[in-house]
Protein backbone atom coordinates (compact mmCIF):
# COMPACT_ATOMS: atom_id res chain seq x y z
CA UNK A 1 0.00 0.00 0.00
CA UNK A 2 1.41 3.58 -0.66
CA UNK A 3 0.02 5.22 2.40
CA UNK A 4 1.06 8.87 2.10
CA UNK A 5 3.60 10.20 4.01
CA UNK A 6 4.24 14.06 5.03
CA UNK A 7 8.22 14.02 5.72
CA UNK A 8 10.07 17.66 5.99
CA UNK A 9 12.47 18.65 3.50
CA UNK A 10 15.69 18.75 4.75
CA UNK A 11 17.76 20.81 2.19
CA UNK A 12 16.99 22.66 -1.14
CA UNK A 13 19.38 22.42 -3.64
CA UNK A 14 19.42 25.81 -6.17
CA UNK A 15 20.50 23.92 -9.23
CA UNK A 16 20.11 26.57 -11.93
CA UNK A 17 17.55 29.93 -12.16
CA UNK A 18 14.67 27.58 -12.69
CA UNK A 19 15.85 24.29 -11.22
CA UNK A 20 16.05 23.84 -7.70
CA UNK A 21 16.56 19.82 -5.85
CA UNK A 22 14.51 18.95 -2.34
CA UNK A 23 15.94 16.62 -0.58
CA UNK A 24 13.54 14.85 1.99
CA UNK A 25 13.90 13.40 5.18
CA UNK A 26 12.91 9.78 3.70
CA UNK A 27 15.27 7.37 3.58
CA UNK A 28 13.76 4.48 1.16
CA UNK A 29 16.28 3.44 -2.12
CA UNK A 30 14.39 3.76 -5.30
CA UNK A 31 15.45 2.79 -8.23
CA UNK A 32 16.73 5.38 -11.12
CA UNK A 33 13.59 6.41 -13.40
CA UNK A 34 10.93 5.97 -10.65
CA UNK A 35 8.93 8.94 -9.52
CA UNK A 36 6.57 9.89 -6.14
CA UNK A 37 3.91 11.77 -6.34
CA UNK A 38 4.58 15.15 -4.44
CA UNK A 39 1.92 16.60 -2.15
CA UNK A 40 1.84 20.04 -1.47
CA UNK A 41 -1.33 20.60 1.49
CA UNK A 42 -4.32 22.77 -0.04
CA UNK A 43 -2.52 23.05 -3.54
CA UNK A 44 -2.32 19.65 -5.27
CA UNK A 45 -0.36 16.29 -6.01
CA UNK A 46 2.20 16.14 -8.96
CA UNK A 47 4.34 13.28 -9.84
CA UNK A 48 8.18 13.83 -10.45
CA UNK A 49 10.59 11.44 -10.67
CA UNK A 50 13.30 10.89 -8.26
CA UNK A 51 16.32 12.51 -8.49
CA UNK A 52 18.40 11.33 -5.74
CA UNK A 53 17.69 7.42 -5.18
CA UNK A 54 19.58 6.38 -1.60
CA UNK A 55 19.75 7.41 1.72
CA UNK A 56 17.75 10.42 1.88
CA UNK A 57 15.28 11.01 -0.99
CA UNK A 58 15.57 13.82 -3.48
CA UNK A 59 13.56 15.24 -6.00
CA UNK A 60 14.70 17.78 -8.82
CA UNK A 61 11.95 20.00 -9.84
CA UNK A 62 11.50 22.70 -12.97
CA UNK A 63 9.29 25.65 -12.17
CA UNK A 64 6.67 25.83 -14.70
CA UNK A 65 3.40 26.19 -12.96
CA UNK A 66 1.51 27.23 -9.83
CA UNK A 67 2.44 23.94 -8.33
CA UNK A 68 6.26 23.99 -8.96
CA UNK A 69 6.10 28.34 -7.90
CA UNK A 70 4.47 27.23 -4.88
CA UNK A 71 6.84 24.66 -4.23
CA UNK A 72 9.74 26.71 -4.96
CA UNK A 73 8.25 29.04 -1.91
CA UNK A 74 9.09 26.26 0.87
CA UNK A 75 12.41 26.05 2.84
CA UNK A 76 13.86 23.94 4.93
CA UNK A 77 11.89 22.18 7.60
CA UNK A 78 8.22 22.74 5.65
CA UNK A 79 6.56 19.33 5.00
CA UNK A 80 5.98 17.69 1.94
CA UNK A 81 3.46 14.97 1.46
CA UNK A 82 4.69 11.73 -0.42
CA UNK A 83 3.56 8.75 -2.05
CA UNK A 84 5.97 5.89 -3.46
CA UNK A 85 8.73 5.87 -5.06
CA UNK A 86 5.89 4.29 -7.65
CA UNK A 87 6.41 3.13 -11.16
CA UNK A 88 8.99 0.89 -13.17
CA UNK A 89 12.35 2.37 -13.17
CA UNK A 90 15.61 1.74 -15.47
CA UNK A 91 16.66 -1.52 -16.55
CA UNK A 92 20.26 -1.71 -17.01
CA UNK A 93 22.04 -4.56 -18.47
CA UNK A 94 24.92 -3.65 -21.27
CA UNK A 95 28.55 -2.35 -19.92
CA UNK A 96 28.28 0.58 -22.39
CA UNK A 97 26.11 3.32 -21.41
CA UNK A 98 24.83 6.75 -23.04
CA UNK A 99 22.66 9.14 -21.44
CA UNK A 100 20.67 11.77 -23.42
CA UNK A 101 18.90 14.50 -21.01
CA UNK A 102 17.23 17.37 -22.01
CA UNK A 103 16.72 20.25 -19.26
CA UNK A 104 14.91 18.92 -16.23
CA UNK A 105 15.06 15.30 -17.78
CA UNK A 106 18.62 14.64 -16.14
CA UNK A 107 16.79 14.28 -13.17
CA UNK A 108 16.53 10.66 -13.42
CA UNK A 109 19.48 10.17 -15.36
CA UNK A 110 21.95 11.03 -12.80
CA UNK A 111 21.48 8.92 -10.03
CA UNK A 112 21.17 6.37 -13.27
CA UNK A 113 25.00 7.39 -14.55
CA UNK A 114 26.09 7.68 -10.34
CA UNK A 115 25.18 3.80 -9.68
CA UNK A 116 26.21 2.84 -13.14
CA UNK A 117 29.59 3.96 -12.58
CA UNK A 118 29.64 3.09 -8.91
CA UNK A 119 29.43 -0.55 -10.51
CA UNK A 120 32.06 -0.16 -13.01
CA UNK A 121 30.07 0.38 -16.22
CA UNK A 122 31.46 3.06 -18.96
CA UNK A 123 29.06 6.15 -19.11
CA UNK A 124 28.71 9.33 -21.21
CA UNK A 125 25.52 11.62 -21.05
CA UNK A 126 24.42 13.81 -23.62
CA UNK A 127 23.04 17.27 -21.58
CA UNK A 128 21.05 19.77 -23.06
CA UNK A 129 19.77 22.99 -22.42
CA UNK A 130 18.88 25.95 -23.06
CA UNK A 131 21.50 27.95 -22.44
CA UNK A 132 24.85 27.59 -20.19
CA UNK A 133 23.31 28.33 -16.76
CA UNK A 134 20.60 25.79 -16.94
CA UNK A 135 22.40 22.77 -17.68
CA UNK A 136 21.55 20.66 -15.11
CA UNK A 137 24.26 17.78 -13.01
CA UNK A 138 27.23 17.49 -15.55
CA UNK A 139 29.69 18.61 -12.38
CA UNK A 140 27.25 15.61 -10.62
CA UNK A 141 27.89 12.82 -13.47
CA UNK A 142 31.54 14.19 -14.50
CA UNK A 143 32.60 13.88 -10.65
CA UNK A 144 30.88 10.45 -10.36
CA UNK A 145 33.07 9.39 -13.64
CA UNK A 146 31.09 10.07 -16.34
CA UNK A 147 32.07 11.48 -19.71
CA UNK A 148 29.81 14.48 -20.39
CA UNK A 149 29.05 16.01 -23.88
CA UNK A 150 26.86 19.76 -23.82
CA UNK A 151 24.63 21.16 -25.67
CA UNK A 152 23.00 24.36 -25.59
CA UNK A 153 20.04 26.21 -27.62
CA UNK A 154 21.90 29.55 -27.89
CA UNK A 155 25.58 27.96 -28.08
CA UNK A 156 26.81 29.65 -24.85
CA UNK A 157 28.18 26.67 -23.51
CA UNK A 158 29.35 22.72 -25.77
CA UNK A 159 27.60 22.71 -29.02
CA UNK A 160 24.77 24.94 -30.50
CA UNK A 161 21.99 23.16 -31.08
CA UNK A 162 20.18 20.45 -29.66
CA UNK A 163 21.21 17.07 -27.83
CA UNK A 164 20.08 15.04 -30.47
CA UNK A 165 22.68 16.77 -33.00
CA UNK A 166 25.59 15.55 -30.37
CA UNK A 167 23.62 12.13 -30.46
CA UNK A 168 24.06 12.46 -34.15
CA UNK A 169 27.52 12.73 -34.42
CA UNK A 170 28.79 10.82 -31.75
CA UNK A 171 26.98 7.41 -32.82
CA UNK A 172 29.11 8.13 -35.92
CA UNK A 173 32.30 7.04 -34.38
CA UNK A 174 30.92 5.11 -31.35
CA UNK A 175 28.44 2.68 -30.04
CA UNK A 176 27.25 1.57 -26.98
CA UNK A 177 25.02 -1.36 -25.02
CA UNK A 178 22.08 1.00 -24.14
CA UNK A 179 20.49 4.50 -24.38
CA UNK A 180 18.46 6.08 -21.81
CA UNK A 181 16.80 9.33 -22.36
CA UNK A 182 14.56 11.76 -20.75
CA UNK A 183 13.26 15.27 -21.50
CA UNK A 184 11.08 16.68 -23.61
CA UNK A 185 9.12 14.24 -25.73
CA UNK A 186 9.80 15.64 -29.02
CA UNK A 187 13.23 15.16 -28.17
CA UNK A 188 13.00 11.85 -27.00
CA UNK A 189 11.30 10.59 -30.01
CA UNK A 190 14.42 11.76 -31.99
CA UNK A 191 16.32 9.95 -29.84
CA UNK A 192 14.87 7.18 -30.91
CA UNK A 193 15.13 7.32 -33.96
CA UNK A 194 18.68 7.88 -33.98
CA UNK A 195 19.27 4.91 -31.82
CA UNK A 196 17.14 2.75 -34.07
CA UNK A 197 19.17 3.44 -37.27
CA UNK A 198 22.29 2.29 -35.35
CA UNK A 199 20.26 -0.93 -33.41
CA UNK A 200 20.90 0.38 -29.49
CA UNK A 201 17.99 -0.62 -27.21
CA UNK A 202 16.88 2.27 -25.26
CA UNK A 203 14.80 3.61 -22.87
CA UNK A 204 12.93 6.62 -22.41
CA UNK A 205 10.84 7.91 -19.01
CA UNK A 206 7.64 9.52 -19.98
CA UNK A 207 6.12 12.04 -18.56
CA UNK A 208 1.89 12.65 -18.34
CA UNK A 209 -0.63 14.07 -16.41
CA UNK A 210 -1.42 11.76 -13.24
CA UNK A 211 -3.77 11.46 -10.90
CA UNK A 212 -3.98 8.38 -8.95
CA UNK A 213 -0.54 7.64 -9.68
CA UNK A 214 -1.48 3.58 -8.72
CA UNK A 215 -2.59 2.46 -12.20
CA UNK A 216 -6.30 2.40 -11.65
CA UNK A 217 -8.03 5.61 -12.85
CA UNK A 218 -6.95 5.09 -16.51
CA UNK A 219 -5.71 8.79 -17.41
CA UNK A 220 -2.05 8.25 -18.61
CA UNK A 221 -2.76 4.75 -20.50
CA UNK A 222 -0.95 5.34 -23.86
CA UNK A 223 -2.93 5.14 -27.12
CA UNK A 224 -1.98 1.88 -29.07
CA UNK A 225 -0.43 -0.08 -26.54
CA UNK A 226 -3.00 0.29 -23.67
CA UNK A 227 0.45 0.77 -20.98
CA UNK A 228 -0.04 2.56 -17.83
CA UNK A 229 2.61 5.71 -17.33
CA UNK A 230 2.45 5.39 -13.32
CA UNK A 231 2.49 1.75 -13.53
CA UNK A 232 4.04 0.13 -16.78
CA UNK A 233 6.15 3.10 -16.60
CA UNK A 234 6.91 5.62 -16.60
CA UNK A 235 10.51 4.43 -18.30
CA UNK A 236 9.51 2.33 -21.56
CA UNK A 237 11.22 0.43 -24.23
CA UNK A 238 11.77 1.95 -27.75
CA UNK A 239 9.83 -1.16 -29.20
CA UNK A 240 6.98 -0.64 -26.92
CA UNK A 241 6.90 3.23 -27.89
CA UNK A 242 6.93 2.54 -31.42
CA UNK A 243 3.62 1.18 -31.56
CA UNK A 244 2.02 4.17 -28.92
CA UNK A 245 0.75 6.52 -32.02
CA UNK A 246 0.96 8.90 -28.80
CA UNK A 247 4.44 8.66 -27.94
CA UNK A 248 6.16 11.83 -29.26
CA UNK A 249 2.71 13.36 -31.04
CA UNK A 250 0.70 14.45 -28.21
CA UNK A 251 -0.38 13.73 -24.34
CA UNK A 252 -4.02 13.80 -22.41
CA UNK A 253 -5.01 16.85 -20.13
CA UNK A 254 -7.38 16.09 -16.96
CA UNK A 255 -10.33 16.11 -18.77
CA UNK A 256 -8.82 13.19 -21.08
CA UNK A 257 -8.57 15.34 -23.82
CA UNK A 258 -5.38 15.09 -26.48
CA UNK A 259 -3.10 17.77 -26.46
CA UNK A 260 -1.05 18.20 -29.09
CA UNK A 261 2.91 18.81 -28.87
CA UNK A 262 3.65 21.92 -29.84
CA UNK A 263 0.01 22.38 -30.72
CA UNK A 264 -0.89 20.49 -33.85
CA UNK A 265 -2.23 17.85 -35.28
CA UNK B 1 -19.57 -22.81 -17.94
CA UNK B 2 -18.94 -19.47 -17.05
CA UNK B 3 -21.61 -17.50 -19.66
CA UNK B 4 -23.89 -15.27 -18.72
CA UNK B 5 -27.03 -13.22 -20.54
CA UNK B 6 -27.47 -9.78 -19.03
CA UNK B 7 -30.48 -8.43 -20.39
CA UNK B 8 -29.90 -10.11 -23.86
CA UNK B 9 -26.31 -9.44 -24.16
CA UNK B 10 -24.13 -12.58 -23.71
CA UNK B 11 -20.77 -12.23 -21.63
CA UNK B 12 -18.18 -14.64 -21.75
CA UNK B 13 -17.59 -14.82 -18.21
CA UNK B 14 -19.75 -12.56 -15.41
CA UNK B 15 -16.73 -10.29 -14.13
CA UNK B 16 -17.06 -6.84 -15.70
CA UNK B 17 -15.17 -4.00 -15.47
CA UNK B 18 -16.55 -1.15 -13.14
CA UNK B 19 -16.75 2.46 -14.31
CA UNK B 20 -14.67 4.93 -13.18
CA UNK B 21 -11.20 2.50 -13.21
CA UNK B 22 -9.01 2.39 -16.26
CA UNK B 23 -12.04 3.57 -18.45
CA UNK B 24 -11.09 7.27 -19.94
CA UNK B 25 -10.01 5.97 -23.01
CA UNK B 26 -10.27 3.06 -25.43
CA UNK B 27 -6.70 1.38 -25.25
CA UNK B 28 -7.00 1.13 -21.39
CA UNK B 29 -10.66 -0.53 -21.76
CA UNK B 30 -9.09 -2.60 -24.60
CA UNK B 31 -6.45 -3.64 -22.74
CA UNK B 32 -8.89 -4.92 -19.95
CA UNK B 33 -11.18 -6.83 -22.41
CA UNK B 34 -7.73 -8.74 -24.38
CA UNK B 35 -5.13 -8.98 -21.55
CA UNK B 36 -8.12 -8.32 -18.35
CA UNK B 37 -10.34 -11.15 -19.76
CA UNK B 38 -12.89 -9.14 -18.68
CA UNK B 39 -16.71 -10.25 -19.48
CA UNK B 40 -17.72 -6.75 -20.50
CA UNK B 41 -16.19 -3.21 -19.98
CA UNK B 42 -18.12 -0.31 -18.92
CA UNK B 43 -16.52 3.15 -20.01
CA UNK B 44 -16.07 5.74 -17.70
CA UNK B 45 -18.85 8.38 -16.93
CA UNK B 46 -19.32 10.60 -19.98
CA UNK B 47 -21.21 13.83 -19.69
CA UNK B 48 -21.94 16.86 -21.96
CA UNK B 49 -18.64 18.73 -21.62
CA UNK B 50 -15.16 18.16 -21.10
CA UNK B 51 -14.59 18.06 -17.27
CA UNK B 52 -11.68 18.00 -15.43
CA UNK B 53 -12.32 16.66 -12.29
CA UNK B 54 -11.35 17.71 -8.70
CA UNK B 55 -7.37 18.34 -8.41
CA UNK B 56 -5.05 16.18 -6.92
CA UNK B 57 -4.94 14.15 -4.92
CA UNK B 58 -7.82 12.26 -5.94
CA UNK B 59 -7.07 9.13 -4.60
CA UNK B 60 -6.20 7.86 -1.12
CA UNK B 61 -5.33 4.34 0.00
CA UNK B 62 -6.92 2.75 3.41
CA UNK B 63 -6.69 -0.09 4.92
CA UNK B 64 -8.99 -2.17 3.49
CA UNK B 65 -9.55 0.40 0.12
CA UNK B 66 -9.47 3.17 -1.36
CA UNK B 67 -11.10 7.01 -1.11
CA UNK B 68 -11.42 8.87 -4.30
CA UNK B 69 -12.53 11.86 -5.56
CA UNK B 70 -11.85 12.42 -9.45
CA UNK B 71 -14.70 14.28 -9.81
CA UNK B 72 -16.45 12.81 -12.70
CA UNK B 73 -13.60 13.79 -15.44
CA UNK B 74 -14.15 12.96 -18.67
CA UNK B 75 -13.77 14.63 -22.37
CA UNK B 76 -17.19 15.52 -23.16
CA UNK B 77 -19.57 13.00 -25.50
CA UNK B 78 -18.27 14.42 -28.91
CA UNK B 79 -14.79 13.93 -28.29
CA UNK B 80 -15.65 10.22 -26.64
CA UNK B 81 -17.23 7.54 -30.30
CA UNK B 82 -13.03 7.66 -31.39
CA UNK B 83 -12.43 5.89 -28.10
CA UNK B 84 -15.43 3.63 -28.19
CA UNK B 85 -14.51 2.59 -31.52
CA UNK B 86 -11.03 1.80 -29.93
CA UNK B 87 -12.74 0.20 -26.94
CA UNK B 88 -15.06 -2.59 -28.94
CA UNK B 89 -11.59 -4.07 -30.49
CA UNK B 90 -11.38 -5.78 -27.13
CA UNK B 91 -14.40 -7.77 -28.51
CA UNK B 92 -16.47 -7.81 -25.66
CA UNK B 93 -19.86 -6.00 -25.13
CA UNK B 94 -19.01 -1.97 -24.27
CA UNK B 95 -21.37 -0.36 -21.81
CA UNK B 96 -21.26 3.52 -21.70
CA UNK B 97 -22.08 5.15 -18.39
CA UNK B 98 -23.18 8.11 -18.40
CA UNK B 99 -23.49 11.17 -16.22
CA UNK B 100 -25.61 14.79 -16.33
CA UNK B 101 -26.70 17.62 -14.39
CA UNK B 102 -29.97 17.20 -15.83
CA UNK B 103 -32.33 14.94 -17.54
CA UNK B 104 -31.91 16.06 -20.65
CA UNK B 105 -28.00 15.51 -20.57
CA UNK B 106 -28.14 12.21 -19.15
CA UNK B 107 -31.08 10.96 -22.40
CA UNK B 108 -28.39 13.26 -24.98
CA UNK B 109 -25.32 11.86 -23.65
CA UNK B 110 -26.66 8.27 -23.90
CA UNK B 111 -28.27 8.64 -27.09
CA UNK B 112 -24.90 9.63 -28.38
CA UNK B 113 -22.98 6.70 -26.71
CA UNK B 114 -25.74 4.21 -28.71
CA UNK B 115 -24.88 6.22 -31.79
CA UNK B 116 -21.37 5.17 -30.93
CA UNK B 117 -22.22 1.88 -30.79
CA UNK B 118 -22.15 0.38 -27.32
CA UNK B 119 -24.06 -2.07 -26.27
CA UNK B 120 -26.12 -0.74 -23.27
CA UNK B 121 -25.97 1.99 -21.23
CA UNK B 122 -25.13 2.59 -17.39
CA UNK B 123 -27.02 5.52 -15.65
CA UNK B 124 -24.45 6.95 -13.41
CA UNK B 125 -26.68 8.18 -10.31
CA UNK B 126 -24.26 7.04 -7.54
CA UNK B 127 -21.38 9.09 -8.14
CA UNK B 128 -21.33 11.15 -4.63
CA UNK B 129 -18.66 13.79 -5.16
CA UNK B 130 -19.48 16.53 -7.92
CA UNK B 131 -22.93 18.28 -6.28
CA UNK B 132 -25.92 18.15 -8.67
CA UNK B 133 -24.85 15.38 -10.39
CA UNK B 134 -25.01 11.32 -10.10
CA UNK B 135 -25.88 10.53 -6.79
CA UNK B 136 -27.88 13.33 -6.45
CA UNK B 137 -30.49 11.82 -8.36
CA UNK B 138 -29.72 8.62 -6.98
CA UNK B 139 -30.41 9.73 -3.69
CA UNK B 140 -34.22 10.39 -4.61
CA UNK B 141 -36.64 8.02 -5.48
CA UNK B 142 -38.64 10.64 -8.01
CA UNK B 143 -35.08 12.12 -9.78
CA UNK B 144 -34.21 8.17 -10.33
CA UNK B 145 -37.82 7.36 -12.03
CA UNK B 146 -37.60 10.46 -14.17
CA UNK B 147 -34.07 9.83 -15.46
CA UNK B 148 -34.28 6.34 -16.36
CA UNK B 149 -38.19 7.58 -17.94
CA UNK B 150 -36.01 9.98 -20.10
CA UNK B 151 -33.50 8.13 -21.05
CA UNK B 152 -35.55 5.22 -21.88
CA UNK B 153 -37.58 7.36 -24.58
CA UNK B 154 -34.11 8.25 -26.25
CA UNK B 155 -32.78 5.10 -26.73
CA UNK B 156 -33.40 1.60 -27.61
CA UNK B 157 -30.26 -0.43 -25.92
CA UNK B 158 -30.95 -1.83 -22.35
CA UNK B 159 -30.41 0.81 -19.72
CA UNK B 160 -28.92 -0.34 -16.24
CA UNK B 161 -28.89 2.00 -13.21
CA UNK B 162 -26.09 2.10 -10.73
CA UNK B 163 -27.14 3.11 -7.49
CA UNK B 164 -25.80 3.90 -4.26
CA UNK B 165 -26.21 2.86 -0.66
CA UNK B 166 -25.85 6.18 0.68
CA UNK B 167 -29.67 6.63 -0.27
CA UNK B 168 -31.93 6.46 2.58
CA UNK B 169 -33.60 3.82 1.27
CA UNK B 170 -32.14 1.29 -1.76
CA UNK B 171 -34.65 -1.01 -2.73
CA UNK B 172 -36.97 1.91 -2.97
CA UNK B 173 -34.66 3.37 -5.64
CA UNK B 174 -34.33 0.07 -7.03
CA UNK B 175 -37.95 -0.27 -7.21
CA UNK B 176 -38.33 3.17 -8.89
CA UNK B 177 -35.87 2.73 -11.77
CA UNK B 178 -37.76 -0.57 -12.56
CA UNK B 179 -40.93 0.88 -12.72
CA UNK B 180 -39.53 3.56 -15.20
CA UNK B 181 -37.83 0.40 -17.32
CA UNK B 182 -34.82 0.15 -16.27
CA UNK B 183 -33.65 -3.33 -17.68
CA UNK B 184 -31.33 -3.72 -14.84
CA UNK B 185 -29.75 -2.57 -11.70
CA UNK B 186 -26.21 -2.03 -11.20
CA UNK B 187 -25.29 -1.63 -6.87
CA UNK B 188 -23.17 -0.48 -5.38
CA UNK B 189 -21.22 2.95 -5.99
CA UNK B 190 -18.43 4.67 -4.15
CA UNK B 191 -19.91 5.33 -0.61
CA UNK B 192 -18.75 8.98 0.94
CA UNK B 193 -15.86 9.09 2.95
CA UNK B 194 -12.81 10.82 3.99
CA UNK B 195 -9.05 10.67 5.28
CA UNK B 196 -7.23 13.22 7.55
CA UNK B 197 -3.46 13.59 7.62
CA UNK B 198 -2.46 13.86 11.07
CA UNK B 199 0.70 16.21 10.86
CA UNK B 200 -0.96 18.48 8.71
CA UNK B 201 -4.55 18.57 10.20
CA UNK B 202 -5.93 18.72 6.56
CA UNK B 203 -8.14 16.15 4.62
CA UNK B 204 -5.68 14.61 2.11
CA UNK B 205 -8.17 14.45 -1.12
CA UNK B 206 -8.39 17.78 -3.12
CA UNK B 207 -11.83 17.65 -2.80
CA UNK B 208 -12.06 16.93 0.79
CA UNK B 209 -14.14 14.37 0.87
CA UNK B 210 -14.44 11.16 -1.72
CA UNK B 211 -16.43 8.14 -2.59
CA UNK B 212 -14.85 4.99 -0.68
CA UNK B 213 -14.54 1.79 -2.78
CA UNK B 214 -12.89 -1.44 -2.14
CA UNK B 215 -12.88 -5.08 -0.02
CA UNK B 216 -14.17 -2.49 3.21
CA UNK B 217 -17.61 -1.73 1.51
CA UNK B 218 -18.15 -5.14 0.34
CA UNK B 219 -20.84 -6.45 2.99
CA UNK B 220 -22.75 -3.31 2.16
CA UNK B 221 -22.85 -3.91 -1.15
CA UNK B 222 -23.30 -7.59 -1.02
CA UNK B 223 -26.44 -6.53 1.83
CA UNK B 224 -27.88 -3.76 -0.73
CA UNK B 225 -27.86 -6.13 -4.16
CA UNK B 226 -29.82 -9.12 -1.35
CA UNK B 227 -32.81 -6.62 -0.29
CA UNK B 228 -33.11 -5.25 -3.97
CA UNK B 229 -32.88 -8.97 -5.82
CA UNK B 230 -35.53 -9.75 -3.39
CA UNK B 231 -37.69 -6.93 -4.45
CA UNK B 232 -37.22 -6.29 -8.18
CA UNK B 233 -37.54 -8.65 -11.07
CA UNK B 234 -34.95 -6.97 -13.41
CA UNK B 235 -31.38 -8.41 -12.90
CA UNK B 236 -28.91 -7.03 -10.49
CA UNK B 237 -25.30 -6.42 -11.33
CA UNK B 238 -23.34 -6.52 -7.84
CA UNK B 239 -20.24 -3.92 -7.85
CA UNK B 240 -18.06 -3.19 -4.29
CA UNK B 241 -15.02 -4.82 -3.16
CA UNK B 242 -15.11 -7.60 -5.56
CA UNK B 243 -11.74 -9.31 -5.11
CA UNK B 244 -11.43 -12.65 -5.69
CA UNK B 245 -13.93 -15.36 -6.69
CA UNK B 246 -15.61 -16.23 -3.42
CA UNK B 247 -16.50 -12.40 -3.39
CA UNK B 248 -18.23 -13.11 -6.87
CA UNK B 249 -19.75 -16.01 -5.53
CA UNK B 250 -21.44 -14.58 -2.66
CA UNK B 251 -22.72 -11.87 -5.13
CA UNK B 252 -24.63 -14.76 -7.18
CA UNK B 253 -26.12 -16.35 -4.05
CA UNK B 254 -27.27 -12.56 -3.26
CA UNK B 255 -29.07 -12.77 -6.24
CA UNK B 256 -26.71 -10.85 -8.83
CA UNK B 257 -26.36 -12.11 -12.33
CA UNK B 258 -22.65 -10.36 -12.94
CA UNK B 259 -20.46 -8.96 -11.30
CA UNK B 260 -18.05 -5.37 -11.23
CA UNK B 261 -14.56 -5.62 -10.44
CA UNK B 262 -12.57 -2.02 -9.89
CA UNK B 263 -10.85 -1.07 -7.09
CA UNK B 264 -9.42 -4.60 -7.32
CA UNK B 265 -7.47 -4.06 -9.94
CA UNK B 266 -5.53 -2.19 -7.58
CA UNK B 267 -4.60 -5.85 -5.54
CA UNK B 268 -4.55 -7.97 -8.40
CA UNK B 269 -3.76 -6.23 -11.60
CA UNK B 270 -5.44 -6.12 -15.01
CA UNK B 271 -5.81 -9.97 -14.97
CA UNK B 272 -7.86 -9.60 -12.09
CA UNK B 273 -10.84 -10.65 -14.02
CA UNK B 274 -9.54 -13.73 -15.64
CA UNK B 275 -8.38 -14.82 -12.16
CA UNK B 276 -12.04 -14.45 -10.66
CA UNK B 277 -13.23 -15.92 -13.55
CA UNK B 278 -11.00 -19.02 -12.86
CA UNK B 279 -11.48 -18.76 -9.46
CA UNK B 280 -15.47 -19.09 -10.41
CA UNK B 281 -15.31 -21.54 -12.31
CA UNK B 282 -13.38 -23.95 -9.24
CA UNK B 283 -16.03 -23.11 -6.94
CA UNK B 284 -18.83 -23.86 -9.61
CA UNK B 285 -17.01 -27.28 -10.65
CA UNK B 286 -16.11 -28.76 -6.96
CA UNK B 287 -19.63 -28.00 -5.90
CA UNK B 288 -21.16 -29.77 -8.80
CA UNK B 289 -22.84 -26.70 -10.39
CA UNK B 290 -22.68 -25.99 -14.88
CA UNK B 291 -23.49 -22.93 -14.96
CA UNK B 292 -23.29 -19.48 -13.09
CA UNK B 293 -26.85 -19.49 -13.80
CA UNK B 294 -27.72 -22.00 -11.12
CA UNK B 295 -26.19 -20.19 -8.49
CA UNK B 296 -27.76 -16.82 -8.68
CA UNK B 297 -30.61 -16.02 -5.53
CA UNK B 298 -30.20 -19.17 -3.73
CA UNK B 299 -29.19 -17.40 -0.69
CA UNK B 300 -32.78 -15.40 -1.49
CA UNK B 301 -34.83 -18.81 -1.08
Amino acid sequence: MHEMQVVKIKKIIKETKRIKTFILDLDVSAIPGQFVMVWLPGVDEKPMSVSYTKGDLGITVLRLGDFTRRLFELSPGDMLGIRGPMGRGFKVYGDKLLLVGGGVGVAPLAPLAEEALAEGKEVTAIIGAITKSELLFVDRIEKAGGRVLISTDDGSAGKKGFTTDVLRELLEEETFDQCFTCGPEIMMAKVLDITREKKIPTQASLHRYFKCGIGICGQCVLDGIGLRVCKEGPTFRDKELRKSPEFGRYWRNAAGQKIYFGGKK
Amino acid sequence: MLEVELCGIKLRNPTMLASGILGTSGAALKRVALSGGAGAIVTKSIGLTPREGHRNPTVVEINGGLISAIGLANPGYEEFGDEIRVAKEGGVPVIGSVYGFNFGEYAAVAETLQKYGVDAIELNISYPNVGKAGAFFGYSEELSHEVVKEVKKRVSLPVFAKLTAGAGDIVAIAKACEDAGADAITAIGALRAMKIDLITGKPILGNEVGGLSGPCIKPIALRCVYEIAREVDIPVIGCGGITTGEDAVEFFLAGARAVQIGTGVLYRGITIFKKVSQEIKEYLEENGYSSVDEIVGLALR
